[in-house]
């Protein structure tokens, strides 16, 4: 599959003229870490300190408190992981999924704090770029719109020395993993089959037949 | 059988140091001839169903099944970029791991790295300290050797042949393969021998394909040899026969041990016999040997949580701790009458270190699965094994010895697609449609067992226990690149006459020991002087000292090398006991 394949066939604004130009910005746009943004205004200046694994019951728990994030940045992460994998007439997407509580939860004990750094100063990347492209922060942006940064971003995903595309990197990463481990990811989307006793082994026989 | 009851003060028929497939065997055959068996093992005995928990969903596991963050499991790139023992400026977890470490079911089973440095040369060393070792977590292909192995050097005049033929050995085979269990379907192949197969597994359509082409390149695509008992065994009460579940390919291992591990396969049905004593905990720090006569005398070891020390003596010493870690006690053992270490008056010990190169491989999609309905594909213990297919009837110009390919279709638990560009509505349907379409496969080659290729002692670096530390003076050499080479391009043959659109294809070596197979750092042979061991995996220099473990093989082959590690040890603990008996001891 090529990459322009890959594009999001409902995207209504191309930014691919634009980004060589905008990439060639980027060390402006890295001044623009210290302007305070309305999304992310709330964070605080330092995030809390890692805490221990959580044990048995009280793991659930944990997991449902926000303890990386402001209340601010899950919904933004809330959207960008949407924009990953979104609802469609298949299944439901990232959101439902609560994919931002599992990368809340990882960075929260997480013990690198270049991870933590990056997605601090990705999400402030991502949503300078939403204003640059589209006047309004991303979680302000319409679904189209959201899409369209993301691509500048996909699209230029080998050049990982700007810290916006290893942000998307780490974004889809961490998006994916959390996705297709949840209840809706591998039930309801990919209906997987396995972890069940089977008295006997499936082939390609009871399988419809090798060819089409 | 509990390790603080084991008795250390009488004298024991055999001591077995490490208890993974060698000494799970080890104990087996011995306590079945009646002696008085101590078993040592320097890790712990973990809950190991607690630990596998093989049919847990992710969603309902802490971490998704991944490491808790005070873990870190080592990349490929730190393995070549970082220097163990991983220490200031490495600091993004608490607890480093192999590679192999990478979930949340195996973080038990492998060891500390920052507690086990090694230095030299990179290697990525995958050690498993806990009862049954590695076999905890083994990936389950079982295959024999041949004459085509045994006997190489005749075939292209390289390394040295084996002291053994494949009759001498293809009986004890048998019993492996009938005491554990292993599944598969006889093909015939004089350079890759049939064992006594229980129920098959069954290919799925990609794999179909793949087979029914390779068959007029003259290739044999066969189902996975597996180690694993899809019929259930009579005789062991702690075994359950397979039941399909999947999750297989997690890097875990099987909660109801229908694939074999050394505790439930060997070390509780020897202990059932009243002849085994166990001792856990156990760090074997030197091979004790009688000043006068030279000969093994036990064991020293120091408690893996107290840190005492412990002497415990028996009539004979069985080495069975891993290729590399038998190599290392064998120099940390040195006295006035074996300065260089015991059993190495050859100089051999540590040398002719070997094992499979890895890494060359392909992905690709079976284009008319794509979008079908999906399907139950990892419910088995693994895919399909090509054979070799170098150096058999013709010589290839550019490298000597051979590969085989492990690979492996259709749908699985994560989805293998996500590597896929883009993102959205595309990307999602992109991975649903294709899970059940993907299939490819990664190729294990033969290393040369070269002299040059070899471990020694560390002189400054110290183990958690005060042990010196390994050093790895290893690397890969011309033939291994060349057959690297070979293998992507005939990867991409396959898959081009397959018909299979091709995503991947890659010749990018791995780290030198990511295929887990080291062998050879104490080989067999006739002549003392250029070997350490006899056909029997006995010493030449010290009559009642056995290694029988990966350490004993003269060359590496392309096979796995799990069951002709057991079928070897069965042999020389069979002569072991009756040499015992006749007081040759």
């Amino acid at each position: 599959m090529s990459k322009d394949d890959a594009m999001p066939k409902d995207q209504t604004k191309d930014f691919r003229q634009d980004r060589r130009q905008w990439l060639k910005a980027s060390a402006t746009v890295l001044g623009a870490t210290l302007l305070p943004l309305p999304a992310v205004a709330a964070e605080p200046t330092q995030a809390p300190a890692a805490t221990a694994p959580p044990k048995g019951a009280s793991a659930a728990a944990a997991k449902s408190a926000i303890r990386f994030f402001t209340p601010a940045q899950h919904a933004f992460v809330d959207e960008l992981a949407e924009t990953i994998i979104p609802a469609d007439d298949h299944s439901g997407g990232a959101k439902a999924a609560k994919v931002a509580d599992y990368i809340d939860q990882a960075l929260a004990e997480s013990f690198d704090d270049a991870q933590k750094a990056l997605w601090r100063d990705g999400l402030r990347l991502v949503d300078f770029m939403s204003r640059h492209y589209n006047g309004k922060s991303f979680v302000e942006a319409t679904p189209e719109d959201r899409v369209a940064v993301l691509t500048v971003l996909s699209n230029n995903d080998h050049m990982t020395d700007l810290p916006e595309v290893r942000f998307f990197v780490e974004l889809k990463r961490l998006t994916v993993r959390a996705y297709y481990t949840s209840k809706i990811g591998i039930h309801d989307e990919l209906e997987y089959k396995g972890n069940r006793i089977n008295q006997e082994f499936v082939g390609c026989d009871d399988q419809g037949g090798a060819s089409s | 059988m509990a390790e603080s009851d084991a008795d250390l003060t009488k004298t024991y028929d055999a001591i077995v140091i490490g208890s993974g497939a060698a000494g799970g065997m080890a104990s087996h055959v011995l306590t079945s001839h009646g002696l008085k068996v101590l078993l040592l093992e320097a890790g712990k005995k973990l809950p190991i169903e607690k630990e596998l928990r093989s049919m847990e969903w992710p969603y309902d596991n802490a971490y998704r099944g991944m490491l808790p963050p005070d873990q870190h499991s080592l990349t490929f790139n730190e393995y070549t970029i970082r220097n163990p023992p991983y220490g200031p400026g490495f600091e993004k977890a608490k607890h480093l791991k192999s590679y192999v470490g990478s979930s949340d079911y195996v973080k038990n089973i492998v060891v500390d790295e920052r507690e086990n440095p090694f230095t030299g040369t990179n290697y990525a060393w995958v050690r498993a300290r806990c009862l049954g070792g590695k076999t905890n977590i083994w990936g389950r292909l079982a295959l024999r050797l041949s004459d085509y192995d045994f006997k190489a050097k005749d075939r292209d005049g390289f390394g040295e042949n084996w002291p053994i033929s494949y009759s001498d050995i293809a009986p004890y085979y048998d019993k492996v393969d009938l005491y554990l269990g292993i599944t598969g379907v006889k093909e015939n192949l004089p350079y890759l021998p049939d064992s006594l197969f229980q129920r098959p597994t069954k290919l799925n359509c990609a794999e179909v394909t793949l087979k029914d082409s390779l068959a007029k390149m003259g290739r044999v695509l066969t189902q996975y040899r597996a180690g694993v008992t899809t019929d259930g065994l009579k005789h062991n009460k702690y075994r359950s026969r397979c039941y399909g579940r999947g999750a297989c390919e997690r890097k875990g291992g099987c909660d109801i041990h229908a694939a074999f591990d050394s505790p439930t396969g060997l070390i509780y049905p020897a202990a059932d016999t009243g002849n085994l004593t166990i001792r856990t905990d156990a760090v074997v720090r030197e091979i004790t040997v009688d000043p006068q006569t030279g000969k093994a005398t036990g064991a020293h070891f120091v408690d893996n949580q107290t840190l005492k020390d412990y002497s415990v003596k028996a009539k004979v010493v069985v080495l069975a701790a891993s290729t590399l870690e038998s190599a290392r006690l064998l120099l940390l053992s040195k006295s006035r009458l074996h300065p260089n270490g015991l059993a190495n008056s050859s100089g051999h010990v540590g040398h002719n270190f070997c094992e499979h190169i890895m890494g060359p491989g392909i992905a690709g999609r079976a284009k008319n699965l794509v979008g079908k309905p999906p399907t139950l594909d990892d419910g088995r213990p693994g895919g399909f094994y090509l054979t070799r297919f170098r150096n058999l009837a013709e010589k290839n110009p550019n490298f000597i010895r051979g590969y085989g390919f492990e690979g492996g279709s259709g749908s699985t638990m994560f989805p293998r697609g996500t590597d896929t560009h883009g993102f959205g509505a595309a990307f999602k349907e992109e991975v649903r449609k294709n899970q059940g379409a993907f299939i490819g496969m990664g190729a294990f080659g033969e290393v040369l067992a070269r002299y040059e290729n070899y471990v020694d002692l560390d002189p400054a670096v110290k183990d958690k226990w005060g042990i010196p530390a390994l050093r790895f003076h290893y690397k890969f050499g011309d033939n291994e690149h060349r057959m690297a080479k070979d293998m992507k391009e005939t990867a991409q043959e396959m898959f081009e006459a397959a018909g299979f659109e091709i995503l991947h294809v890659s010749d990018r070596v791995l780290t030198e020991g990511w295929s887990i197979h080291e062998l050879g750092t104490a080989r067999m042979g006739s002549d003392p002087k250029t070997s350490v061991l006899n056909q029997f995996q006995q010493s030449h220099d010290v009559k009642n000292l056995f290694v029988v473990d990966g350490s004993a093989f003269v060359n590496a082959s392309c096979q796995n090398p799990t069951w002709t590690i057991m079928s070897l040890c069965w042999r020389s603990c069979d002569y072991l006991a009756e040499e015992l008996k006749r007081g040759n001891l």
